[in-house]
């Protein structure tokens, strides 16, 4: 029979001075969940780990494997042995929780968190019947809007595996923001709900999400939090809250892609922190190392139809900023004034000019006199 | 001659320009001809999903579109626009009702999304398209005695759907930096911790504590140099490390750059030469 060596984390801080690794030789067949029970069965009684369903439903035995999360009983020996290709399997427990023996920690603290940000419905009485006998009816395609968030059995693999969590004490954990985004987008919820999760939500750390993807990827439900948080960001901006350099940033894509399809990296520091002098110095910089500086990015060829396409959407969805016209004239003054154009003309003069764009500024600085 | 349309995003134009005629020369050792999809917008960077996912969607549905008039796959470059991009390829390819929508909007500029472009990272068209081999056979100067530290970024690796190798234990970027000679560190700490480009703007701590994790794992393990598929991780690591308390000074590579150099093209056309931490090593 084909076997595989754990190299497991134990710790009783009851007993132990510091954590060790004890290695055991279990069969390579069924899941992680299967060789920790056959351990504690065959080889180690004193082994302890939380686990109760093994069938993905109570997340209780998610713990790490050579540093990555894993739900134990999700997760097949064999798989674990072919990525690893033949390497020690390190189990430990998850990150950013205290431990409280070997693989089991403590959950406290994260659900304390979670609880910051009123993951329960506060029913809308206009919405909801006071009268606990009348029914408070939801259809299917109002449920679509939150379909994926309710299976969060609350594993902690993603607060584990987390980013922001690692680098910002006070930052929620992603599974506390979709818990959050649920209520969100349930009608029966009270507006003044909704305002107060978005404010708990942001000094919860909802701008320090760094968008990793981790916690997709762990999730073993196909909950996505990463993408809960940034309809959160769409919320809280729509709301009001846009002080906040991130909203200041969305801005900035919002506004720049729409007059131009590019973001401009030149103006990011100014418009989002108000750092003039960014501009400058950047622009400093790359004169020094030769390479030519574009002040607005070339227009994109089919502009105008791109303009279209990106206001018919917005006509028609929710969305969390509108269109600043005032800063797009800017922008499109900018640009007419520097390819010496009018923004609907020059983009096809600017591509008759030329294919390669360094190319192309160099003849339009030959057209204007070196200007 | 393999021919790939190539997605500039915003890190190939403008005063990156010169990074796309790096990437092409590169591109030429090996036999392929890289395609400017010169229509192309911005994908939205991950940011426009927050102001309206169906926007995002469009966005890229008209990017692949025009891969797809030209009957090319689209080669992309930077790990985000990858993950974008491949999110919403997947998002139109399982839902009719959305690509039938965002067709209609096309239709205005004479495009279509039909979903028969396939989407490349870097990484995986090196590895699938390209081979090792022929990166091997390309190097004109091996990069001996350079030790690098192999660095992949988040978004070719998470979330699974769109992973473009192993998520828990990849292997192409220490293949491709041992084709050129190199010897790779791939084990340091922090070496899987998020670059911090994307909260620059939005938590500039954050992207501060990246990167000491990640840049102090790499001096700590004592790499010349930290190399990076992902051009976004690259800006992090030469631009955002300067604005770091006590940078630690660590070189760092762009991967086309360090593999232009390696098929002898110079310091100064294969970028080395540009950056804010000066790459010292010959």
């Amino acid at each position: 029979m084909e076997t595989a060596v754990l190299q497991v984390f134990r710790y009783d801080p009851e007993k132990d001075q510091a954590p060790y690794y004890k290695e055991y030789e279990v069969p390579v067949e069924g899941t992680l969940l299967n060789a920790l029970l056959y351990i504690k069965d065959n080889l180690d009684p004193t082994l302890a780990f939380r686990a109760f369903c093994r069938s993905e439903v109570c997340g209780s035995c998610s713990m790490k494997v050579n540093g990555k999360t894993k739900l134990a009983c999700k997760t097949p020996m064999k798989e674990l042995v072919e990525t690893w290709k033949g390497k020690p399997l390190r189990i430990e427990p998850l990150n950013h929780m205290k431990v409280i023996k070997d693989l089991v920690v403590d959950i406290d603290k994260p659900i304390e968190k979670m609880k910051t940000l009123i993951p329960w419905l506060v029913p809308d009485p206009r919405v909801v019947p006071t009268d606990p006998m009348h029914e408070s009816i939801i259809y299917p395609e109002e449920m679509e809007a939150y379909k994926d968030q309710i299976h969060c059995m609350l594993c902690f693999s993603c607060y584990s595996a987390c980013e922001a969590v690692a680098d910002n004490e006070r930052y929620r954990g992603p599974f506390a923001f979709s818990k959050a985004y649920r209520f969100q987008v349930d009608r029966r919820d009270i507006e003044t709900a909704k305002e107060k999760r978005i404010r708990y939500a942001i000094s919860g750390g909802l701008w320090s999400c760094v968008q990793c993807q981790k916690c997709l990827y762990v999730c073993p439900k196909g909950v996505k939090p990463a993408e809960d948080i940034q309809n959160l960001r769409g919320q809280a901006v729509k709301k009001g809250f846009t002080d906040k350099p991130g909203a200041k940033k969305l801005k900035h894509f919002v506004d720049w892609i729409y007059a131009t399809g590019q973001i401009n990296r030149l103006y990011l520091p100014e418009e989002v922190y108000g750092n003039k002098e960014a501009r400058e110095k950047l622009t400093k910089a790359y004169t020094e190392m030769g390479v030519e500086v574009w002040e607005v990015p070339k227009p994109t060829k089919g502009l105008m139809k791109f303009r279209d396409i990106y206001l018919e959407i917005l006509s028609k969805e929710d969305k969390a900023l509108d269109l600043d016209y005032s800063h797009v004239r800017k922008i499109d003054k900018m640009v007419s004034d520097i390819f010496k154009a009018d923004i609907c003309t020059i983009v096809d003069k600017a591509h008759e000019e030329g294919r390669s764009s360094r190319g192309l500024i160099s003849k339009l600085k030959g057209l204007l006199g070196g200007q | 001659m393999v021919k790939v349309g190539f997605y500039q995003g915003c890190c190939f134009q403008g005063q990156d320009a010169h990074m796309f005629e790096t990437m092409k020369e590169m591109f030429k050792r090996i036999d392929v001809d890289v395609v400017l999809l010169e229509e192309t917008t911005c994908c939205g960077g991950n940011t426009i999903d927050e102001e309206n996912r169906k926007l995002s969607y469009a966005i890229n549905a008209r990017n692949i579109a025009l891969a797809e008039k030209e009957g090319l796959d689209m080669l992309v470059s930077c790990n985000t626009c990858y993950m974008v991009i491949a999110k919403a390829k997947r998002a139109l390819d399982t839902n009719k009702k959305l690509r039938d929508e965002i067709n209609e909007l096309l239709k205005e500029e004479g495009l279509e999304y039909k979903g028969t472009s396939k989407i490349y990272h870097l990484l995986d068209f090196f590895r699938d398209v390209v081979g090792y081999e022929k990166i091997k056979k390309a190097v004109k100067r091996p990069l001996k005695g350079w030790k690098v530290a192999a660095y992949y970024g988040c978004h070719v690796l998470y979330p699974k759907e769109i992973a473009v190798d192993n998520s828990d234990n990849p292997s192409s970027l220490q293949e491709i930096l041992k084709a050129l000679g190199a010897e790779v560190i791939d084990d340091y700490e922090g070496k899987d911790a998020c670059c911090g480009y994307h909260s620059f703007y939005t938590d500039k701590s954050m992207t501060l504590k990246k990167l000491n994790r990640i840049l102090g794992g790499v001096k700590k393990v004592g790499a010349d140099i930290v190399a990076t598929p992902c051009p976004l991780c690259f800006k992090s690591f030469d631009i955002y490390q300067t604005n770091m308390e006590n940078p630690p000074r660590v070189p760092s590579s762009f991967l086309p750059e360090i593999m232009a150099y390696a098929f002898g093209i110079d310091k100064d056309k294969s970028g080395l030469s540009h950056h804010l931490i000066k790459v010292e090593k010959e």
